[in-house]
């Protein structure tokens, strides 16, 4: 595929820089993650944010016995958790179907249109993520959205390298198949 | 080669999903939300104490009770189905037995899902055990306060205490502390020379800046 992941990503970024553990560096520097990974996993706008913010209440409780070498991994499996009961004990189903996006204000760079199209690509993009099994939604997330290496999606899914490898190669083919299928409402269709 | 226009299509929809940044505010309430639970786990970690030594001293004085009463009461003439010696083991009490915190808090490996630690608070920090972020953040608050109130010898004893942590992860920021500390404390010499040393061990040091305008 040619999305591969590019060599210093955001999530990256985070892990390798976090010296300072205090409960605020590690929210500034975690959110955006656990945001997005809470996002690819279908939550609304509204519900990723409530979704973070319980992230982060764990996160506080256990600062003290989280080492900086694995306070991502920890989140990561804590972001889990929230998305996992959440989605068993409330109307889930019916919130993903709910598109928030047109509240959104995208940046003013960007014409009624554009806005219109990023919108769009991002409900298809998490309807077609929705369709996957969840080991391969999550390593697609990792490898796409927060462009992790194999290594690093291995070592958050807590797998060997291989069978993150391996899950990656079939998510991104079963992505692959599910976006021909859906190609005739993918929103950038006259730009490929 | 051509990209295939499916692998265009596809990075354009996660380059957009990559691009959406969380709502205003979002961050903000996070961070709101995780103090106001932090500090929620203090007070119940004062309150769990509490309740931990009033078990403690109830248990003491049932033990010291049954003592007595094996000691002085024993009935005479009846026929025990336990000997002695297994009363009194019976009788002493046994503490309650606590899950072992795992060395990584992090998640299990077979089932992330049943990942997040109970909500027991954590254990005190053991002198053996490599100290916690949290263990040392407050050392380095202690010495940057004392520094602040012009106590450098609360300072220097702060970091001296620091110092004897192990497994630190903020020694370099220790160190700038101990730095000024000397520095302030009329030690310059002793300052620069220490400043000179980080300098040169720490060359890509965001501290380093900070560090050098102590070397004379």
């Amino acid at each position: 595929m040619s999305w591969l992941p590019s060599k210093v990503s955001p999530a990256s970024a985070a892990h390798e820089s976090a010296p300072d553990q205090s409960i605020e560096s590690l929210v500034a520097l975690h959110h955006g993650f656990v945001w997005r990974v809470l996002r690819g996993l279908g939550f609304s706008r509204a519900d990723a944010d409530d979704a973070a913010q319980q992230v982060f209440m764990i996160v506080a409780r256990k600062i003290e016995s989280i080492n900086a070498s694995s306070a991502r991994s920890f989140i990561y499996g804590s972001t889990l958790r929230v998305a996992n009961n959440a989605r068993r004990g409330r109307r889930r189903r019916r919130e993903m179907a709910t598109d928030d996006e047109l509240d959104r204000a995208e940046p003013e760079a960007l014409g009624p249109e554009q806005r219109a199209t990023v919108v769009e690509a991002r409900a298809l993009l998490r309807e077609l993520l929705a369709q996957l099994p969840d080991k391969f939604r999550r390593v697609l997330i990792l490898a796409e959205l927060e462009q992790l290496e194999v290594a690093e999606i291995a070592a958050l899914e807590r797998v060997p390298v291989g069978t993150a490898a391996s899950r990656l190669r079939t998510a991104r083919q079963q992505f692959r198949e599910l976006l021909e299928a859906a190609r005739d409402r993918n929103p950038f269709l006259n730009e490929a | 080669m051509k990209p295939d226009p499916i692998d265009q299509l596809g990075a354009r929809l996660f380059q957009a999903g990559r691009q959406e940044a969380p709502p205003d505010g979002a961050l903000a309430r996070a961070v709101a939300a995780a103090r106001r639970e932090q500090a929620n786990a203090v007070s119940g970690s004062r309150l769990s104490r509490r309740t931990a030594a009033i078990f403690w001293l109830a248990a003491a004085a049932l033990f010291a009770g049954a003592v007595f009463f094996v000691r002085n009461g024993e009935p005479t003439g009846g026929i025990s189905a336990e000997p002695r010696g297994s009363v009194e083991r019976q009788g002493a009490p046994q503490p309650p037995s606590r899950p072992v915190p795992a060395a990584d808090a992090a998640p299990s490996a077979t089932s992330l899902e049943s990942a997040i630690p109970s909500a027991a608070p954590p254990p005190a920090p053991v002198h053996s055990a490599p100290a916690t972020l949290t263990d040392e953040l407050g050392a380095l608050k202690r010495a940057s306060s004392a520094l602040a109130l012009g106590d450098t010898q609360a300072a220097l004893a702060a970091l001296d205490q620091y110092d004897r942590m192990k497994g630190q992860k903020l020694r370099a920021e220790a160190t700038l502390l101990r730095i000024e500390a000397w520095s302030r404390a009329g030690q310059g010499d002793r300052a620069s020379a220490l400043a000179k040393q980080f300098v040169a061990q720490n060359p890509g040091s965001p501290l380093v800046d900070r560090a050098r305008s102590f070397v004379k």
